[in-house]
């Protein structure tokens, strides 16, 4: 709607109003002015249309229901002119005095978006514009209004061919039925409209039932004659108010669109982070008021798409009546929807918005869980590794160097006996050869143990245990441990847990007694280790605690290292156990 | 239970060991120190074919063998003790871990030796750990023992005893009679048999006259 239209449309509506309120006080028909009650309802409904009308035409351009909206208010205006005292606009007045009526009718079959649907939709209002002003076109010919309780005052009808009044009243009776045929006609379409409205239009045409309904009736009232004997107070007073209803329908609808873009974000935002898409669909279906919506994925490699139960949905070609929303530019996601929604493309595009957003969420989540995952499992395997690995050396130790110097030994050890007696000298430097070789099997026994202890291997927890703590130079006493056996992984995070506890209690508090305690409990291994040493140890001293927090973790357990001083120290370890 | 041994005949030995040059060493020290090596092989398998068949008096086994390299050695001995009572067993182990020893000991102490291997340094005292083990005693590693007299401990009788008798609980722990003792320990048998009383009392174990039965009990002692 241009600048210069817009001005023209609304000083007509302001003209209008004026002139409504002006004529009637200054001259009022039939007769004297009547009560302010009049007045004051026909320009109530006048500024209404024209008020919706022109919002709706502002905010909607393409569509011409703010159009109708503006006509219906200008033919509202119609029957006032027969307030001036002129033969010509009194004249007017009669003949177009219920072409508002064909308005509204055209109006109520082009809700909510000013086009009217089907052929029959468009003969039905043509022929409802063409009755309504045929047939007063008619009736005016024998229409006299001085004879007609209208005294002198009134200007003359130019059109009077003949002022049978009997002949009027005939016409008008006939009239009446044809009237009543035809708004009959106009509520069943409305109805007709209703039932095949799914969707989204569903709603605006549920609005237009609680509307149509009560106008109808009033306007059928108006054709009935006599009007059932209500009150012309009544009647032509209050009763016009009923017309409002339809412009206070279609401004709530308005106001419902524009609240639904703010009503998605809500919906969206009441979702959790990253929602299944289940539970988005839902969401989106309610914000956009469609519950035919349908979230639908494209099957990789194919043209064709899934819904978020993984059923195939129509998209290719689309079936009529539907409609699709790229959530992304390849058009991966998508939405299909009633193609109403057209009619609203800002409320579709912040929910497209809204829905490409939670699904970027979602994909985001699960790729970082997957990497986390991938993370954890090489985390565990570069421990395990490592593991295998220092088995091994154990294991070559044992089976070579260790091996050999047992054997050197005995060499040794035959030689001592064979030198005995007869050469002391020889006797002495084997005996020599003799210690060194058994400190150095000491020496290599330590060392494979700290490798990797073949006990644990062999025996679990519990024997494990009881070496470290016979080994120890802090007195220790084992409080539990749990005699099964579990994963390799496991028996090894909890041994370590143990073993670089009692070092550092040995390192930091060697005159303090210590305690282990292993327990199996809900899932869980917990493995305590407490002495009551000056405390006051800090976790992030020492790479040996950092080693075995990443050990520990390794496993998915937790280190926990509790060290107030003065009070001991107490390591923790939680190491989940299926 | 017990282990006869006829005195005029040589010891008859089975030895189980995979190492190759260390077995046949072995084989050579105790075939020079008088006993009579009826059979040898490199696993555990086998070492009991060779116990059905040769009926030995002393097998020598190390602890880990083909083919899962852990504990073969430790069960099959078990398994010997059990099944022919007759035959000692002594478990050479490159480890010092007193859970094997329990495993070991738990059933009966009498006939069973565990010694280091590093023991074969020392000829004499090897053989006649075997010869010990052979007459039915119990033969525990000096320093297995030793390990466990020194751990560090708080708050228990062990403080009490006097040097004397530790030497003297140490011994015991090693599986030797009150004679032994009183050999090693250049003391007479008397003596011997009232530090034996004081040790007991002190630790608070019930006297035991029969040497297996408080060797047991001195090393769960030693062990708690």
């Amino acid at each position: 709607m241009s600048r210069l239209l817009r001005a023209v449309l609304v000083a007509g509506a302001v003209a209008a109003v004026t002139f409504n309120l002006v004529t009637f006080y200054v001259n009022g028909w039939p007769g004297p002015p009547g009560p302010a009650i009049y007045v004051i309802t026909s320009t109530l409904v006048l500024l209404a249309y024209l008020v919706v009308g022109l919002v709706a035409w502002q905010v909607h351009p393409g569509e011409r229901i703010g159009l109708l909206f503006t006509i219906t208010g200008y033919a509202l205006l119609l029957p006032s002119l027969t307030n001036l005292h002129y033969a010509l606009p009194f004249t007017i007045g009669t003949i177009t005095a219920s072409l508002y009526q064909a308005c509204l009718a055209h109006l109520a079959l082009a809700w909510p978006y000013g086009r009217l649907r089907s052929r029959l939709d468009r003969a039905v209002v043509a022929v409802n514009y063409c009755w309504n002003i045929g047939n007063n076109a008619v009736g005016i010919l024998f229409w006299n209004p001085r004879t007609n309780g209208c005294s002198a005052a009134c200007p003359a009808n130019l059109f009077l061919v003949d002022s049978s009044n009997r002949l009027q009243s005939d016409i008008t009776n006939s009239a009446s039925i044809v009237g009543i045929c035809i708004t009959a006609a106009v509520v069943a379409l409305i109805a007709e409209h209703w039932w095949s409205a799914r969707g989204y239009s569903r709603r605006a045409m549920t609005s237009l039932i609680w509307v149509a309904v009560p106008i109808a009736a009033y306007i059928g009232l108006l054709e009935v004659p006599g009007s059932l004997g209500v009150s012309n107070l009544v009647l032509y007073g209050i009763g016009p108010l009923i017309l409002i209803a339809a412009p206070a329908a279609y401004a709530i609808g308005m106001f419902r669109a524009r609240t639904a873009r703010g009503a998605v974000g809500a919906a969206l935002v009441g979702l959790e982070p990253g929602p299944a898409p289940a539970l988005l669909r839902d969401a989106l279906a309610k914000a956009l008021g469609d519950p035919t919506l349908q979230l639908a994925f494209r099957v990789p490699d194919h043209r064709c798409y899934v819904d978020t139960g993984d059923l195939p949905v129509d998209a290719d070609p689309l079936p009529a009546g539907r409609m699709m929303t790229q959530l992304d530019p390849g058009a991966r996601a998508v939405l299909v929807h009633d193609d109403e929604l057209r009619h609203e493309p800002e409320l579709v595009r912040v929910a497209a918005a809204a829905a490409s957003l939670a699904l970027e969420h979602s994909r985001l989540r699960a790729e970082i869980q997957t990497q986390l995952e991938q993370v954890r499992a090489s985390r565990a395997r570069i421990v395990e590794a490592g593991d295998t690995a220092r088995r091994r050396l154990e294991r070559d130790l044992h089976d070579g160097a260790q091996q050999r110097l047992v054997t050197l030994s005995l060499a040794l050890g035959i030689a001592r006996s064979q030198a005995a007696g007869s050469h002391p000298e020889l006797e002495a430097l084997l005996e020599s050869a003799s210690k060194e070789a058994r400190e150095a099997l000491a020496e290599l026994r330590e060392l494979a143990r700290g490798l990797h202890p073949a006990v644990l291997t062999e025996t679990g927890l519990p024997g494990a245990v009881q070496a470290l703590v016979e080994r120890s130079p802090v007195a220790t006493a084992v409080i539990a441990v749990p005699a099964g056996r579990f994963p390799a992984t496991i028996e090894a995070a909890a041994y370590f847990v143990v073993s670089e506890a009692l070092a550092n209690v040995a390192k930091h508090a060697p005159s303090a007694a210590a305690q282990v305690m292993i327990r199996q409990r809900g899932g869980q291994i917990v493995v305590e280790v407490s002495d009551d040493g000056p405390g006051g140890a800090r976790p992030e001293a020492g790479s040996g605690l950092r080693g075995l927090a990443d050990r520990v973790a390794s496993v998915g357990g937790a280190l926990q290292i509790d060290s107030p001083p003065g009070c001991g120290t107490r390591l923790r370890a939680q190491i989940p156990c299926p | 239970m017990p282990v006869t041994v006829p005195a005029e005949a040589p010891l008859r030995v089975v030895i189980a060991e995979d190492a190759v040059l260390l077995r046949e060493g072995l084989s050579r020290v105790l075939t020079e120190a008088g006993m009579e090596v009826a059979g040898a092989t490199a696993d555990a398998e086998r070492l009991l074919q060779l116990v059905a068949t040769l009926s030995p008096h002393v097998v020598l086994a190390d602890v880990r063998m083909p083919p899962t390299q852990t504990t073969e050695g430790l069960q099959a001995a078990r398994q010997i003790r059990q099944q022919w009572p007759g035959t000692a067993v002594v478990v050479l182990s490159q480890h010092i871990e007193t859970e094997h020893l329990f495993e070991l000991l738990a059933d009966d102490p009498r006939g069973v030796g565990y010694v280091l291997k590093d023991r074969v340094a020392d000829i004499t005292q090897f053989t006649d750990a075997i010869r010990r083990v052979a007459g039915g005693e119990s033969v525990i590693d000096p320093e297995v023992v030793s390990r466990l007299v020194a751990r560090p401990r708080r708050d228990s009788p062990l403080q009490t005893l006097t040097g004397r008798e530790r030497d003297v609980l140490a011994l015991i722990a090693e599986g030797r009679s009150n004679q032994a003792i009183a050999g090693q320990l250049w003391m007479s048998a008397k003596t011997v048999e009232t530090h034996v009383g004081s040790i007991f009392a002190k630790l608070g174990l019930a006297p035991a006259a029969q040497d297996h039965r408080r060797v047991l009990a001195v090393l769960a002692f030693l062990r708690c």
